[in-house]
């Protein structure tokens, strides 16, 4: 079981802002998917985005490592405006991770050259210490042993631990979770949460999406509600999930037939 | 401009009307029937007739019904026949390889459920595999279709053997081979293009009743 | 009816050369049309949007003319582009790259694009360029998609090398008529032909069932 740590406020988040949003924006054709986001990520915090389907926690994410482009507003990461020219947000992307519903590991690699892959593409690294820092992340993550084996041979949580040792082999700042556990049978999803949770521990910079709202409550450092492109409430887990100030928070809450 | 088109445009014509492509159909169908539900000793013979027909030239096999079938069945055929057998002959080897494929690829469970419900065998096969087989195979004879349109070039010219020749005689004043052979391009492009893309778009519109 | 089978053997030579004609058009097909291929294919893809429309022209072009037309077309239209006498040989070899090329060129575009967009999400997540992408994630993955198709599309190009024979280029189907026009033995000159045919196609069609047994993919 994941153990209580979090501290009740924003103890841990009195670092650097790590990630700035001011008011983004995003748009498709008519959709707004973001409507004026504002929300800041400090160095060390855990913040988690929840909320409705389609609300847009994952939109942000995405725009978050400009996978998506934005509309209005702005992002900033490190006290730098997010690029818009493709060259330099690949060195953004560099100093992201991100961990993905689907998993998308490669799957004509193995777990052990999906880690090493980012390492000896991106950053030009030789073979032997990329491999190095592949076999160190799998032990980490649990699964050195499974190094060799192709991702058709691991089980779906197996596969998104790896998907994360892959996104850490690259030494990023921050790591963006986009429903890690929304794909993966109930047996499986702890083992991929207690990693993030190490994580968390380690002082990893973390933003969350999830519907795992015992994980936000117990290793959350600040949550986000999102609803229809807004953030309609924020603050610290207890008061989210315990004394909610809004009443579509509320709503949320109650149709998870949460009750603390 | 009087000798080849007609050729052409008469196998063309021929087999748009729709009578060449029921033949080839119903002969696939049969073929592929054969294989997949005949009697064991007749497996073997169906099973090399097809890939033989894989592995030889359209141009053989229409040359060989053209003048080596006379031969040996002692009758004559009006090259149109001719042409319509040889074709067949080829092309049906295909038809059935695409409907054994889309039987094939309907899933076992559909079977499986349709016997639990007391279907008979028969009635399974026409009422729940062929319908979404069909559907699974509209691609593919789509693009079959085309290869039949195409193939029909290949008969016109061994039908008018004389088009080579004539060329090659007429001093190049009432015989423009360009010009012709452009137009017979075009001709050809605007029969194919719209049969092939009518058929995606018509696979897309379908498709979902393909799907189990 | 008599038959006189030994006319075969007589004009073995013959049949032999046309033999290797036949075999090393194919091979000369495919080693221009695979990377002809592969650069339509590319422009199709990811170039500007008139050279986009100029590759998808030219493909679907050429997958909807029949064959024979364009070995006739090429014939008597390469004379006058090029300005000088272009051998059979080489006329049925552009007649024939310029189809193959073009069903080469959807078969990777297809390839390509069956691949996920999460995986070049992926790619693109721990810092890779598109190109980088493209390499390492997106082709390994679409080759195996790609290699099926290949050997099918590999198959009916050897057949199609019978199609330059109307323009007397000198390969197995030319060479066999050809005898049979000099002996009049045609029963047997014309079943000889399917035969070395047969001889040839079957294996290489039995292959390539092979190679999409071995290559299936299943998601």
């Amino acid at each position: 079981m994941i153990a209580e740590n979090n501290s009740g406020g924003r103890a841990k988040g009195t670092g650097a802002t790590i990630i700035r949003y001011r008011g983004v924006v995003k748009r498709y054709g008519a959709f707004t998917a973001l409507d004026g986001v504002f929300l800041n990520v400090h160095a060390g915090e855990v913040v988690c985005l929840i909320g409705p389907s389609g609300s847009g926690k994952s939109t942000l994410l995405r725009c978050t490592n400009g996978l998506e482009s934005i509309e209005g507003g702005d992002i900033e990461f490190e006290g730098t405006m997010l690029p818009r020219d493709e060259r330099a947000l690949r060195a953004v992307r560099q100093r992201m991770g991100m961990v993905f519903q689907s998993f998308e590991l490669f799957p004509h690699l193995t777990a052990q050259q999906n880690v090493s892959e980012g390492p000896r593409t991106v950053l030009q690294m030789n073979q032997a210490d990329a491999n190095q820092r592949a076999a160190a992340l799998l032990d980490k993550v649990g699964l050195a042993d499974k190094a060799p084996n192709y991702p058709s041979a691991l089980s779906g949580g197996q596969q998104q631990r790896v998907a994360i040792a892959r996104a850490l082999a690259m030494n990023p700042d921050v790591m963006l979770f986009d429903e890690p556990t929304s794909a993966l049978d109930p047996e499986t999803i702890g083992e991929v949460l207690s990693v993030m949770k190490k994580l968390a521990d380690e002082g990893m910079t973390m933003v969350v999406v999830t519907h795992e709202m015992s994980f936000a409550r117990r290793v959350g450092d600040w949550v986000a509600v999102f609803d229809a492109g807004r953030i309609v409430e924020q603050g610290p887990p207890r008061q989210i999930f315990d004394a909610p100030t809004t009443e579509r928070t509320r709503d949320f809450l109650s149709h998870l037939g949460w009750s603390g | 401009m009087e000798f080849d088109f007609a050729v052409i445009t008469d196998h063309a014509r021929f087999l748009a009307s729709g009578v060449g492509v029921s033949l080839l159909l119903a002969t696939g169908f049969i073929v592929a029937l054969l294989r997949l539900y005949g009697p064991p000793w007749l497996k073997p013979a169906v099973v090399l007739y097809i890939d033989s027909m894989r592995a030889i030239p359209v141009l053989v096999v229409l040359v060989w019904t053209f003048f080596a079938l006379p031969i040996v069945t002692g009758l004559t055929m009006p090259p149109f026949f001719a042409a319509l057998l040889g074709l067949t002959i080829h092309l049906a080897a295909y038809a059935a390889e695409i409907v054994r494929a889309g039987i094939e690829s309907v899933r076992p469970g559909q079977t499986r459920a349709a016997l639990a419900l007391g279907l008979s065998r028969s009635q399974i096969l026409r009422r729940i595999v062929l319908p979404q087989a069909i559907v699974r195979m509209l691609p593919a004879f789509g693009s079959l279709l085309s290869i039949t349109i195409k193939d029909t070039a290949i008969a016109s010219v061994i039908a008018v053997p004389e088009l080579m020749r004539q060329s090659e005689t007429v001093a190049g004043q009432s015989f423009q081979p360009i010009e012709v052979y452009t137009f017979a391009m075009l001709v050809y492009f605007a029969m194919l293009f719209p049969v092939t893309r009518g058929i995606d778009l018509f696979y897309r519109r379908v498709a979902h009743l393909g799907r189990s | 009816m008599t038959l006189d089978w030994g006319v075969v053997w007589q004009n073995r030579d013959a049949l032999i050369k046309g033999t290797a004609t036949t075999i090393l058009l194919t091979f000369a097909t495919m080693a221009i049309a695979l990377p002809c291929g592969a650069v339509v294919a590319v422009l199709r893809l990811y170039a500007w949007k008139p050279i986009r429309g100029l590759a998808t022209a030219y493909v679907e072009f050429f997958r909807n003319l029949p064959l024979i037309l364009v070995v006739y077309w090429a014939f008597y239209v390469l004379p006058i582009l090029t300005g000088l006498g272009v051998s059979p040989l080489l006329t049925g070899l552009a007649a024939l790259a310029l189809n193959v090329t073009a069903y080469n060129a959807e078969t990777f575009r297809a390839g390509i694009n069956s691949i996920r967009r999460g995986q070049v999400e992926a790619a693109m997540a721990l810092g890779m360029s598109r190109v980088q992408a493209l390499r390492r994630v997106v082709i390994p993955q679409a080759l195996r998609r790609i290699l099926p198709v290949l050997a099918s599309t590999w198959v009916s190009l050897f057949k199609d090398t019978s199609l330059v024979s109307v323009i007397a280029v000198t390969e197995l189907a030319y060479v066999s008529m050809q005898v049979r026009a000099q002996t009049f033995r045609v029963l047997e000159m014309l079943t000889a032909m399917a035969i070395i045919y047969w001889l040839l196609g079957y294996p290489q069609a039995k292959l390539v069932d092979w190679i999409q047994r071995r290559y299936a993919v299943t998601e």
